[in-house]
């Protein structure tokens, strides 16, 4: 009897056990959310949005990837590539391989911010504040236009204005993914399709933003930025108007001096839109890193990224500030990306007196003022002597000054026409192969050619 | 209560001086290895008359000449004498094992030779004297069909175990490991890409037997993660009788097992120089005029004159040095035995900077309550305290300094710090003179247990074990370092790792009519495992003697996270004998796992097998030749649920942007996941010829994995890059073979021989969405898994010193085109190899002469390839300033010249790029370790009270013979150390140490 006792009380032990622990088996995540949870309210929405800047800023992409990839292909000898990447160096070699890592991080990183915009525009309806909600779908399509801008021209022939610009450009995706069974296997687009969305997202953005919105787009980020695209397309009229338009309702200013306008920890005066760095960031600043001497946080290389000789020949006055915002490491660097938390300056002010002074020159007017006031207010804030008269050429040539090192090279090699030491401008390899991984998971994707 | 009685009785008698119609009876009880048995029962067979061996194993006992004395110890087997005229009787007991071998299975344990599966053992002894710090090392070429492989030469470094080949794309393909009962912490816990062995933390010297499961009849008792196979760790445990005394000490030196050829800097001038006159013309000097960058890197020596010729390679690749020295004591009595184990091993590796000291403690007790109540405890404490050096992706790795150039000095003048003025890379020495990198690891197991014995064929069992793993790194970097620009930098990790489980279960065996044997296992086991981080970084430090993050001006970075899974799991085991000659065997397991989504969570895992012992039949049973054939066949069902905790969720994660809160896209959800399944098929044979001298097993198998959990690659274009989804399936087939021979069993000469053959087969058989390329290494249907997909190279243009590669495109006819380019882009890829070998070797010889002894293992491994990413930067005709390996000396010079070098283009691609020309074979043969011994005769130390004193030598991977040109065939690149496509790859991956030692086993 006592046997059984024994037995009875060891098997409900026993029983409460097995019962004890069913319910165990739901564990909720701690460091993660749902993503009905994530895209459920406002605040969250806004979250998202912060995020996605914070993807653009990424190394990768506009924290100085996409510039060094500009930079590096158009490289006739102003620069020497030291790093020890092979990535750059075959942007640097005008050879890239399909599986080139910088590549497809460009693309990957740049589709991840489209995706997070086409999130946030897809669930707007969560905004019970009727301008909190333009806000957001403002700097929202100001990203989704920014990218596709940049990933058009990277992954593209050159787009010729007045052309029927067929040629491939990248796919355009404007849904949603956050769901598994409806992927899609997109094809590209052609490159006028894209420009056209880039335009459509961008007006949009224009409209919907207010004048002033913190360290965020701001409707006259999205008029530089216009004005840039135009610019590209050889919209001399319309980027006149946006670059016009932007100079005169911003409300900003160039910085006093040209040092003034870069390695700041707040956005300068002049900076239409920024984007941030921190000591916080998880992502680094691929400006300092690969430009940047070994002791301000650059590689190894001490800069990887070596100003050469011919490159201060552009320099036409000794006392220009320009001509002297270098300093010596190992090798040459430029002063512009020497502090490792500085903010990237990204549509300054200056961009867009020289868009104004090319597209006026173009164009024969004298909108907003003239073309040789527009680029003597940029020397006169460097230092250098002032020009007596301009021509395209001057023009040109004080936009390469201003802008050097800022990832404006390759792209304005195409837009000009300028061929890349013995390469013409539109040769196959200046465009950037679509990344072999995704042409591996991808079969309706068409290469570039020469890949 | 009876057996106390029952003791007392026996004093009773043995004190009993009033029976005198009787004769008293005296003896002594030994071991078989003559050292006397305390505790042993002596009990007149049919009475309860009885007495138990003293101390130095004598007893004494009355009884009637026609009375049978049964003399019986637990872990022996009894004897029966018949006291006849006899006044002495003394006896040898022999332990269990050697009549009827055991062996430990999932929650129990079993005879040998009535098993039906698959099963590999691996004896202390096999292990015990090999001075490795890591316990999975010691099993190297032991097993058949278990392929392990250090990741590279450093210490901690994370160590593959693949049990039948790689049954998993994307999930787990780590076997699961199982202490006493207690499934292991094995998740690597290393801050840095390079993984951390979890198992580093345990003392080889600790285990007593390992088992590992390889078929499905075996494993699939645990289900869920029974597909990669499971390895059983049994713990050593103290044995009845005279308490036992043991002191293994070991000391010896380490190098490593190869080093390569470089340039020195005589031929460092002339291949760059050729070079730069290649790309750029003779007329430009930069390199050699003065001031030119050759006296740049010559940092004030003149190059020109020798004065500077560095061997980088001499400085990272160092000699190490190897302690091991582990104390136990361990007996006991019939009712309690114990052991108690201390070690300390101290191992400096040969990659300079880093180091391993671990100092452990073990105690074990298990002790019979009563006659129906058994209990144990087994616990382990151990701390691990590890230098650590960068990963091979890291200019602070020592291995990489082989890329500086010969003619930079490695110290500045003063010759203490190091040069980092003029190196072309960030020099390696700085890290070591002003910065560290320590981890240390504390761990924690417990596992205890319960036994009742409800009725004489019923018992009940309840274990509870924990593992706790507690790991903190720390890393600071001064203001000399790669962290100047932040004035120093200095991080802190710390990884709280805890698991609990629970097993409950009845066992139920009885033999029926002497003929029926069942025996019934049912229960169920909860195992909850849970994690926890903190992490917090800083930068700018005052100076660089504070170096703790209290010190940093600034916090950069921190964090800290939880999460926890679980697994709720019901099995049953029925295994039935039938006359001893029919075996049956059936298995099923139900696992419930908090991993999975809910319409998924659980899964079903059934097993079964049978078995024949043929040499039982009457037909052959008088057979003088054959003394063991069984006939086993096994087919099972074994799940894999190494995933993300969350892997079913769509979810986002909190994130920053300019110190703002943001939330990012983390995952696509997918509620349909589910377990990952494994059929395995295994027919096997086991044979003992000639009284078992010869004997073996041969087995072959098909292991066929379904709904693959995959990482499956989508197109960037939506934003993702990937998801798990259940797709495709893969399949792993092989031979194994083992054969042990007694070859000589004289009283003076032993000599035996174990052999290990396998052969693996992988393939993928079913991928629906295409091909996974992930760099060298794809995923394709119809071949193995990881095979590399390169272009092919086909040497050098004889006319200009082009680089030439293979067009390999596809021909209308299907073939492909052999036609060469010089254009890169224009050639495609193809399956090139594979790393993963298609048959591995192990052969093991043991002998002893007289007082002497000596084994050794070789292992061998054929059929895999490895792919040197650095091949580029290090055997790239010098298109980088890095120096080159020798053989970059035989490039293209003149046209007509047949070399496979192309023409040295200083800063211009000329065959660097990813091809075939970095792939080579890796087949080895290793003599994996050895030992030579010698006993002195226990004549003379027992004159010392010594029982056991041998003097040993050891070597681990004393020679190598392969054709491999690299560091080592087995050293891979340590960041693609938890990737499980991203195979067979090395890049500045160190070779393993070659070790030798010497040691002194004690035993009082």
């Amino acid at each position: 009897m006592k046997k059984h006792k024994y037995i009875s009380m060891i098997l409900s032990l026993f029983t409460l056990a097995f019962i004890a622990c069913d319910d165990n088996l739901d564990i909720e995540p701690e460091q993660n959310i749902l993503t009905e949870t994530a895209i459920g309210s406002p605040k969250n929405i806004s979250n998202i949005l912060n995020n996605a800047y914070g993807t653009a800023r990424s190394g990768s992409s506009y924290g100085g990837g996409i510039a060094m990839a500009s930079e590096l292909i158009a490289n006739d000898g102003d620069l020497w590539w030291n790093g020890t990447y092979v990535d750059p160096a075959e942007f640097d070699e005008k050879a890239m391989l399909a599986d080139n890592g910088f590549v497809h991080d460009i693309w990957m990183n740049g589709y991840d911010v489209i995706n997070q915009t086409n999130i946030i525009l897809a669930n707007l309806s969560v905004f019970t504040d009727t301008y909190e909600k333009e806000v957001t779908e403002g700097e929202a399509k100001f990203l989704r236009g920014l990218v596709y801008f940049d990933l058009a021209r990277l992954f593209s022939k050159p787009y010729v204005a007045g052309a029927p610009n067929n040629q491939l450009g990248v796919p355009i995706v404007l849904t949603a993914v956050l769901d598994p069974y409806n992927l899609e296997y997109p094809s590209r687009n052609t490159l006028e399709e894209v420009y056209t969305q880039v335009i459509l997202d961008l007006t949009d953005a224009y409209e919907l933003l207010p004048p002033s919105n913190t360290i965020y787009a701001t409707k006259y980020s999205a008029g530089a930025l216009l004005a840039r695209v135009y610019l590209e397309m050889g919209d001399y009229i319309n980027a006149r108007t946006m670059s016009n338009d932007v100079i005169n309702n911003s409300g900003s200013s160039l910085t006093a001096t040209f040092a003034k306008a870069f390695n700041n920890d707040e956005n300068s005066q002049e900076d239409l839109f920024a984007w941030q760095v921190t000591s916080q960031d998880a992502s680094i600043n691929y400006f300092n890193l690969f430009w940047a001497g070994r002791d301000y946080g650059g590689r190894s290389g001490n800069p990887d990224i070596d100003i050469e000789d011919q490159h201060y020949d552009i320099y036409d006055d000794g006392n220009d500030a320009r001509a002297n915002f270098f300093y010596e490491a190992k090798w040459w660097c430029t002063t512009k990306w020497k502090y490792q938390f500085g903010n990237i300056p990204f549509l300054r002010l200056a961009e867009m007196y020289l868009i104004r002074a090319e597209s006026n020159f173009r164009e024969v007017t004298s909108i907003g003022n003239t073309p040789q006031n527009d680029i003597n207010k940029l020397r006169d804030r460097a230092n250098a002597s002032l020009y007596t008269s301009v021509n395209l050429a001057t023009i040109l040539m004080e936009r390469k000054r201003e802008l050097a090192f800022e990832g404006f090279a390759l792209f304005d090699a195409k837009r000009l026409g300028k061929n890349i030491g013995s390469i013409p401008y539109n040769a196959n390899q200046l465009v950037l192969p679509i990344p072999l991984r995704e042409m591996d998971v991808n079969p309706n994707l068409t290469q570039n050619e020469g890949y | 209560m009876k057996i106390k009685n029952y003791f007392f009785l026996g004093l009773f008698f043995v004190s009993s001086i009033l029976i005198a119609q009787e004769k008293k009876i005296s003896g002594v009880v030994k071991g078989e290895d003559g050292i006397p048995l305390m505790g042993v029962n002596i009990v007149i067979e049919n009475t309860s008359k009885g007495t138990q061996s003293d101390f130095d194993g004598n007893y004494t006992i009355t009884a009637n000449p026609q009375d049978v004395l049964v003399f019986s110890f637990v872990g022996y087997g009894s004897i029966k004498r018949q006291v006849g005229q006899q006044i002495v009787i003394n006896i040898e007991m022999i332990s269990d094992n050697t009549f009827e071998e055991v062996v430990v299975v999932g929650f129990g344990k079993q005879s040998k030779r009535k098993v039906t599966d698959n099963i590999a053992s691996v004896s202390s002894s096999d292990i015990n004297n090999i001075p490795i710090a890591s316990m999975q090392g010691a099993l190297t070429g032991k097993a058949a069909g278990v392929q392990i492989t250090q990741i590279n030469g450093k210490v901690e470094g994370g160590v593959k175990m693949r049990i039948r080949g790689v049954s998993s794309i994307s999930s787990s393909q780590e076997p699961l490991y199982v202490i006493d009962g207690m499934p292991l912490i094995n998740d690597d816990e290393s801050v840095s890409e390079a993984p951390i062995n979890p198992l580093i933390s345990l003392n080889p010297n600790d285990i007593e037997s390992i088992q590992i499961l390889k078929d499905a009849s075996s494993a699939a008792i645990y289900g869920a993660r029974g597909t990669n196979g499971v390895v059983l760790i049994t713990t050593k445990q103290g044995k009845s009788g005279k308490t036992k005394v043991s002191l293994n000490t070991s000391t010896g030196w380490s190098e490593a097992t190869n080093k390569v050829k470089w340039l020195n800097a005589a031929q460092y001038v002339e291949l760059f120089t050729e070079a730069s006159t290649n790309s750029y013309g003779a007329e430009d000097t930069w390199l050699t005029e003065e001031g030119g960058y050759f006296d740049w890197m010559a940092n004030g020596k003149d190059w020109r004159n020798g004065e500077v010729d560095t061997d980088w390679q001499d400085l990272a690749l160092v000699k190490g040095s190897v302690q091991d020295h582990n104390f136990s004591i361990s007996g006991g009595t019939d009712k309690t035995l114990f052991f108690i184990s201390a070690g300390y091993n101290n191992t400096q590796g040969i990659v300079r900077g880093n180091n391993l000291d671990r100092y452990s403690f073990r105690g074990n007790l298990d002790h019979k309550i009563s006659d129906k109540f058994r209990a144990g405890i087994n616990t382990s404490l151990s701390k691990t305290k590890i230098s650590r050096i960068g990963t091979d992706n890291s200019f602070s790795t020592p291995l990489q300094a082989i890329a500086q150039s010969p003619l930079t000095p490695a110290y500045l003048d003063d010759g203490i710090v190091p040069n980092n003025e003029t190196s072309i890379y960030y020099n390696f020495l700085m890290q070591e003179y002003n910065g560290n990198w320590d981890v240390n690891i504390f761990r924690v197991l417990l596992n205890s247990y319960l036994e009742y014995q409800l009725l004489p064929e019923l018992s009940f069992k309840t274990e509870f074990g924990y593992d706790n793993n507690n790991q903190t790194e720390e890393y600071f970097a001064g203001s000399l370092t790669e962290s100047a620009s932040t004035n120093g930098y200095a991080d802190a990790n710390a990884i709280q790792s805890d698991k609990y489980s629970i097993n409950n279960y009845f066992t139920f065996a009885q033999t029926f009519n002497e003929v029926y044997d069942v025996e019934f296992v049912g229960g169920m086991s909860f195992e909850e495992s849970s994690r926890s981080r903190q992490y917090v970084a800083g930068t700018g430090f005052p100076s660089d003697d504070l170096q703790t993050v209290e010190s940093a001006s600034e916090i950069t970075a921190g964090t800290s996270s939880r999460t926890k899974y679980n697994f709720l799991s019901y099995f049953g085991r029925a295994t039935f004998s039938i006359m001893d000659k029919y075996l049956i065997k059936g298995s099923l397991r139900y696992d419930g796992s908090s991993r999975f989504g809910a319409s998924n969570r659980y899964g079903l895992f059934p097993a079964a097998s049978v078995g024949w012992i043929i040499s039982e039949e009457d037909f052959i049973k008088d057979s003088e030749t054959i003394s063991l054939l069984k006939l086993r066949g096994s087919y099972g069902l074994t799940g894999n649920a190494g995933i993300d905790n969350f892997a079913s969720l769509g979810l986002f994660r909190g994130t920053s942007y300019n110190k703002k809160v943001a939330l990012g896209p983390y995952q696509l959800p997918n509620q349909d996941l589910k377990w990952e399944k494994t059929d395995q098929v295994d027919v096997g044979l086991d044979f003992g010829i000639l009284n078992n001298r010869i004997s073996g097993e041969i087995d072959y198998y098909i292991k066929k994995t379904n709904d693959l959990l995959l990482n499956e690659p989508i197109p960037g274009t939506s934003g993702w890059s990937s998801i798990t989804r259940n797709v495709g399936s893969l399949t792993n087939k092989g031979f194994e073979f083992v054969l042990n021979t007694n070859n000589v069993m004289s009283e003076n000469l032993t000599w035996k021989t174990s052999l290990n053959l396998s052969t693996l087969d992988n393939e993928v058989t079913d991928l629906p969405n295409g091909d996974i390329v992930v760099e060298r290494n794809i995923v394709r249907e119809g071949e193995t898994i990881s095979s590399f997909y390169l272009v092919e190279y086909a040497g050098v243009d004889p006319a200009n010193g082009d680089a030439l590669f293979y067009l390999n495109t596809k021909k209308p006819d299907g073939s492909l085109d052999k036609t060469t380019t010089n254009n890169y882009n224009d050639a495609q890829r193809i399956i090139s190899g594979s790393p993963y070998p298609t048959f591995m070797a192990g052969l093991t010889n043991t002998m002893s002469f007289y007082n002497f002894d000596f084994s050794f293992t070789l292992q061998g491994e054929w059929g895999a390839s490895l792919y040197n990413e650095g091949g580029k930067f290090q055997s790239g005709n010098a298109r980088y300033e890095d120096n080159q390996t020798a053989d970059q000396l035989n490039r293209w010079q003149n046209p007509g010249d047949i070399t496979m070098v192309p023409q040295a283009r200083m800063y211009s691609t000329n065959g660097q790029q990813a091809s075939t020309r970095y792939l080579e074979k890796s087949d080895f043969i290793r003599l994996r370790n050895l030992s030579f011994g010698y006993t002195f005769p226990k004549e003379l130390t027992q004159k010392f009270s010594v029982d056991r004193l041998r003097l040993y030598f050891t070597g681990i991977n004393l020679l190598t013979f392969t054709d491999y040109s690299g560091y080592d065939p087995e050293s891979s690149y340590d960041d693609n150390g938890n990737s499980n496509i991203q195979k067979g790859i090395t890049f500045y991956s160190s070779p393993p140490a070659k070790t030798f030692t010497i040691g002194l086993n004690i035993d009082l």
